[in-house]
């Protein structure tokens, strides 16, 4: 598991992506953690501190994982670069047309009503 | 695995399950180029919601979940939600500008 600064991260979570591009998943996981362990969450706890926490971004390809944990300043930052990232890379997502899906519910009517008559289609 | 098909709904509970549990709450997102499939799960260990679509559109959706999460989960689970995205799931309470709102 490799711990990254934010922007190696985020140049890695890209190169995961456009490897990715023709077969295999990228996996990315978000958490809430202190990054302490019980016994230093207890002391902290009990001396009256709060405990600072972090949000871990793990990201994963079946390969390699890598990991960066952003804190309450960065999460913004991160989280603009994270859109963009996604938003270029999630190119094979369907766009929805309403042409398309009138036509497959109307192809779907026409096969479980098995008339012959043809149905008007309306142009948008 | 439980897949949900209202989008609101996948939002409102993972919302709840993180605000119930934020120890070992965590949100998923996997994404196969290939296959053009985008799923996601929210889970606590107990409980596990998931949602999968082949649609651009979600992809935006997700976008504002991503940052909801973000929110949550670096300032914390009381965090007000209101600034991120308009929405409260818990409390119902309009704290934006009132123009002309009589309460």
């Amino acid at each position: 598991m490799v711990l990254l600064q934010l922007d190696p991260f985020l140049n890695e979570l890209t190169s995961m992506f456009e490897k990715s591009k023709d077969k295999g998943s990228v996996w990315v996981t978000l958490k809430r953690s202190s990054l302490k362990s019980k016994l230093q969450k207890r002391k902290l706890s009990s001396a009256g501190e709060s405990i600072e926490y972090r949000c871990l971004i793990r990201a994963t390809d079946a390969k390699k994982t890598i990991s960066t944990s952003v804190g309450a300043k960065d999460h913004l930052r991160f989280q603009a670069s994270y859109a963009t990232i996604l938003k270029a890379h999630m190119t094979a997502l369907k766009k929805r047309e309403r042409k398309d899906r009138k036509k497959s519910t109307e192809a779907e009517k026409k096969e479980s009503t098995s008339t012959t008559t043809s149905k008007p289609t309306k142009k948008l | 695995m439980v897949y949900i098909v209202s989008w609101d709904e996948f939002v409102d509970r993972s919302v709840q399950l993180f605000r119930a549990d934020p120890e070992s709450t965590r949100y998923v997102v996997k994404y196969r180029h290939c296959d053009g499939k985008l799923v996601l799960k929210v889970t606590d260990n107990k409980e596990c919601l998931k949602f999968k679509t082949d649609q651009a559109q979600e992809a935006k959706k997700m976008e504002k979940l991503n940052n909801i999460f973000f929110t949550l989960m670096a300032r914390g689970p009381d965090v007000d939600l209101s600034e991120v995205t308009g929405k409260e799931p818990m409390e119902t309470q309009p704290a934006k500008k009132g123009r002309g709102r009589k309460q």
